[in-house]
């Protein structure tokens, strides 16, 4: 990273060139009301008025996920967990991206996250597959 | 300079590391170590919450098997904790919106979000203690059977970590009001943000696995 102040230099670890010059001349001509970018950002935050958004998106998943819910009987259970899952991942990778600025932070952040999640998905995985967790008719709750 | 450099247009700053975080110090990936550091413990933070989840989903309807005891169909309120669950999403949108102030340099806004972050926190909390002795009146304790211990055990956890949350931003707020926070330490409150959101996340899938999930 240069020491110069009007310079962002991509690490040689960072993952590729994703914004352009023009890119970012444009974003910030487009959006005087963002804010300073802090060390290790690609992009501006996010403005309030994206966080609400954000959040009025989360609000209505999470009431879609109780109404949901409330299909137990009514319709397949395999369904309801499926559809369930879908809610929660969506809600999830919207909470990563926007709140926790994934979306605008360099790309080693994401490589470390996305890397890190499937490696515990496949290991927790595997564990519960080899002790027989999904296994079928050992008994109701 | 290589292809991937950027050149801001005039008028526009972009800082060094060292000038946010209060001196933090910039890793060699042009990042500051404090917030690379933070990833990484909020990756060992995942795998924790990943082996209690994995262990609930393993003994979750082995009950019948061979223990009594209330099972979760009897004890859920989902109405209630689809309201604390809500308290603690709009929590994630205050921590940001306080992010946003300090940035900007508003302290006063800063310290109103801070709060209500906080707030929200404790109402979460104070939701899930109203939660226990619920159910521990109706007889489920951490030894009445495997749910009880899987339940109270992963959400327990949570609510530890949520705990610790809000006394960090406690404890930002204090360190606002006597005027040693400044906009140039706002790594220091992204940093405290990354923490509640990751508290946040764990909890969405919680609310789906432990309260939404049909038992089998």
């Amino acid at each position: 990273m240069s020491d110069e102040p009007t310079e962002v230099e991509e690490p040689a670890d960072g993952g590729g060139a994703v914004l352009t010059r023009d890119d970012v001349s444009r974003e910030l001509a487009q959006h005087p009301e963002r804010l300073p970018m802090l060390p290790g950002e690609l992009r501006p935050h996010p403005t309030p008025r994206q966080y609400v958004l954000i959040a009025v998106v989360l609000v209505v998943i999470t009431a879609l996920e109780v109404g949901a819910s409330y299909l137990e009987g009514d319709v397949n259970s395999n369904l309801i967990i499926i559809v369930l899952t879908v809610m929660a991942a969506v809600k999830f990778f919207l909470v990563v991206a926007w709140y926790m600025h994934l979306r605008t932070d360099l790309l080693i952040f994401r490589r470390m996250f996305i890397t890190g999640l499937l490696l515990a998905g496949a290991v927790y995985m595997i564990a519960l597959l080899s002790l027989h967790a999904f296994a079928n008719g050992r008994g109701g709750g | 300079m290589s292809d991937a450099s950027l050149q801001l247009p005039a008028g526009a700053q972009v800082e060094p590391a060292h000038g946010h975080g209060g001196g933090a110090h910039e890793s060699n990936l042009g990042v500051t170590n404090a917030k690379l550091g933070f990833w990484l413990f909020l990756s060992s933070e995942a795998l924790f919450f990943g082996a209690f989840i994995s262990t609930y989903f393993l003994y979750r309807g082995r009950d019948s098997l061979y223990l009594g005891g209330p099972k979760p169909k009897e004890l859920y309120d989902i109405p209630f904790t689809s309201c604390t669950s809500f308290i603690l999403l709009m929590s994630s949108l205050t921590m940001v919106l306080a992010l946003a102030a300090i940035q900007r340099g508003d302290h006063r806004r800063f310290r109103i979000w801070i709060l209500a972050t906080a707030l929200f926190g404790l109402t979460f909390i104070g939701g899930q203690v109203f939660e226990f002795t619920e159910f521990y009146r109706e007889g489920l304790s951490l030894h009445s059977n495997l749910f009880g211990t899987t339940f109270f055990t992963l959400t327990g956890l949570h609510g530890a970590h949520v705990t610790v949350g809000i006394i960090w931003l406690l404890s930002l707020y204090a360190r606002s009001m006597q005027g040693r926070l400044s906009s140039e330490h706002s790594e220091a409150v992204e940093i405290a943000g990354l923490y509640w959101h990751f508290v946040d996340i764990v909890w969405i899938f919680i609310f789906t696995a432990v309260y939404l999930v049909p038992a089998n």
